[in-house]
């Protein structure tokens, strides 16, 4: 009945997915049809297919799992998502991009820029930098989406990614942008769907909006318990100051992903596909309420999970060692989890005692729960395993919180539910993974092939489709090499997405507000400062930031050691952005302080009609 | 505080609250506003 049920849904999901494809298909005639979807599309359909790109399976099931461990801080992530990602990019960034584009007859980003700049090697280096990194993102959103449908259907992983890979294809190399545009609309209302479903019904299983937060704050000994070493002071509370968590909630992922976001290719080009500033208006209206029910929804609910889990019968204990208790139960095992209510009541009658009797409390010092109670794992055969402290991690591992959502959505959520909610997570991972695909071909195609190379072509179209068939293949090929470069799939989904937003903020936000704001900033200041970015962020990853430059070991092999600096300092756990921003700006302001601007007559024709925006 | 537990995740709730009010307000704001561009071609 379940099996019939979810193939009935995904059957009809696939039906009208093709035929959207299809749509975009017979309408794509000519190259902007393909780059920029006719410069024409409806502002409803531009919002959901930005929101739908923005957001993917990672943001959902990722971060909302990083949310259960980390806590409701993550919020400030939504602020930015709709603040910066919604609001500053379409009204300070979206406006002028789509009037400079139309002025410079630009159909990809790393087009404007160059035809912003006169640079040939802007426009190519841009489009480089696309083609060479964004497989890694796109081929780490390919990973989760592969994963997820490989436990959903119990298929092998190679025969999922594969299927993914072809489905997604057919639709991106015909339908062009329009294609990817109008599916992009249709996932995204899916995904609406299913995440005010899900915030209804979290709510819901923990009693409501106030009883639920009063409900998280009360677990804050707890995540203390857990992850205190860290700098953990509660789910509804930001981590300690300066701490590890604090570090990576704040520089990696906040800031990271936040910012990050306004140098996204496969979410600029979106400005380029409306014909007046009208519909970039409206679409603020729609992408702001996306946004919050995206993002906002998953936070919230990955914090919630840990008072759900705490409430039911089952587990008693928190999200994170409620999903090593179900992992450890399939493979015939028993967890005992670190904290539970059991725990915590001996602890306070503990306290009680204690108080009572301050002499037993000199006698017998109250110990952590968390050194009390071994993380053993140990066979259902009732042969104790050998105690082993467990030691207070400032992370857990990506496959842990990963796993929280889904096990969340299986014990909370009815079940008529779930494949609704497997559709969302589909849509979401689709609507991404076509954008990064069309970007990534369009940058290989259109910009490095056809304008920095120079090579005349006859069918501009054809090329184009050539150019994202062969990153397709790329990127298949990234996602079944990664998972055996890194540790685990999990990981690789929260690095590459966080390398490639990180790595373009730093290369070409710079650039890109003096493109669109500065008659006095120069092709030289450019390209200074794309090049010192790229530099410096490149280096810090392989060099400073521990997270990547463990397992890239290049440092490894030149210096011996995994990173230049104590993995535990704080500068270690610096995100690549934070450090090569500032410097690309300074690089780009006194390169531009010293060189000549650009030519009047060039000027005029780049800023025609955009001081009126 | 909303039970939150610090003002730092209850400032996150509200600016996400608030900037969401704003695009929605921009949005009803600016929703028929014609830029100078589609007004000359009369698109």
């Amino acid at each position: 009945m379940d099996t019939l049920y979810i193939g009935i849904v995904v059957a009809v999901y696939l039906a009208i997915t093709a035929y959207l494809g299809w749509l975009g298909f017979k309408q794509t005639t000519n190259a902007a049809d393909f780059l920029v979807a006719g410069r024409k599309q409806h502002p409803i359909i531009m919002a959901l297919s930005y929101g739908a790109t923005f957001i993917s399976t990672s943001a959902i099931v990722g971060f909302g799992g990083a949310a259960a461990v980390f806590g409701m801080g993550l919020l400030w992530l939504t602020f930015l998502n709709i603040f910066v990602g919604i609001f500053i990019a379409f009204v300070f960034f979206g406006k002028r991009t789509r009037k400079m584009g139309h002025n410079l007859d630009a159909h990809t980003f790393p087009e404007l820029l160059g035809k912003r700049f006169d640079s040939r090697f802007i426009q190519g280096a841009t489009g480089l930098l696309i083609f060479l990194f964004m497989p890694i993102y796109a081929g780490s959103v390919l990973i989760g989406g592969a994963i997820f449908i490989a436990q959903t259907f119990s298929i092998s992983y190679d025969a999922a990614v594969l299927g993914f890979t072809i489905i997604t294809a057919v639709y991106v190399v015909f339908g062009g942008l329009k294609g990817v545009m109008y599916t992009d609309a249709f996932q995204g209302v899916l995904m609406f769907i299913g995440m005010a479903l899900l915030l209804i019904y979290a709510y819901t299983s923990v009693g409501g909006v106030m009883a639920g937060h009063t409900a998280l704050s009360k677990l804050a000994p707890e995540a203390k318990i857990l992850f205190g070493k860290g700098g953990h002071m509660g789910w509804t509370s930001m981590p300690a100051f300066g701490s590890a968590m604090w570090m990576q909630l704040v520089t990696t992922i906040v800031m990271g992903v936040g910012i990050g976001v306004l140098a996204q290719p496969q979410l600029i080009v979106r400005f380029m596909t409306v014909k007046s500033n009208k519909e970039i208006n409206r679409a603020v209206l729609v992408g702001g309420v996306f946004i919050l029910f995206m993002t906002g929804v998953a936070f919230t609910v990955g914090a919630l999970s840990n008072v759900y889990f705490w409430n039911n019968p089952k587990y008693q204990t928190v999200a994170i060692e409620a999903v090593k208790m179900a992992q450890a139960e399939k493979e015939g095992k028993v967890y005992k989890p670190v904290v539970s209510v059991e725990l915590t009541k001996k602890r306070e009658a503990d306290a009680a005692a204690a108080l009572l009797n301050p002499a037993l409390a000199v006698k017998e010092p109250a110990k952590p729960a968390a050194a009390v109670q071994s993380a053993a794992i140990a066979p259902k055969t009732g042969a104790a395993a050998p105690a082993a402290p467990a030691p207070a991690k400032p992370k857990a591992s990506g496959a842990l919180t990963d796993a929280i959502i889904p096990l969340f959505i299986n014990e909370a959520m009815p079940k008529w539910f779930i494949p609704i909610f497997l559709i969302t997570l589909l849509a979401a991972a689709m609507s991404t993974l076509s954008s990064q695909f069309h970007t990534m071909g369009t940058a290989l195609a259109r910009d490095v092939y056809e304008k920095g190379l120079q090579i005349k072509s006859k069918n501009t179209v054809l090329v184009n489709r050539m150019g994202t068939l062969f990153t397709i293949i790329l990127s298949l090929g990234v996602a079944i090499y990664l998972p055996r470069f890194f540790e685990t799939g999990s990981a690789i989904i929260a690095k590459g997405t966080a390398i490639f937003f990180g790595l373009c903020a730093c290369a070409v936000i710079p650039m890109y507000v003096g493109a669109l704001y500065s008659k006095r900033f120069t092709k030289a200041a450019a390209k200074s400062g794309f090049l010192a970015g790229v530099a410096v962020s490149l280096l810090w990853m392989a060099f400073i930031h521990s997270a990547e430059a463990a397992p890239l070991g290049i440092c490894m092999a030149l210096t011996g050691k995994a990173s230049l600096l104590d993995p535990r300092s704080w500068i270690s756990n610096l995100d690549p952005l934070i450090a090569a921003l500032p410097v690309s700006i300074i690089v780009s302001l006194l390169v531009s302080a010293l060189t000549s601007p650009m030519d009047k007559e060039h000027l005029k024709k780049c800023f025609n009609g955009i001081e009126k925006v | 505080m909303f039970g939150f537990g610090d003002l730092g995740v209850w400032s996150a709730y509200a600016f996400t609250i608030f900037s969401v009010l704003i695009c929605i307000l921009y949005g009803i704001l600016k929703w028929n506003e014609t830029d100078e561009d589609t007004k000359e071609t009369g698109k």
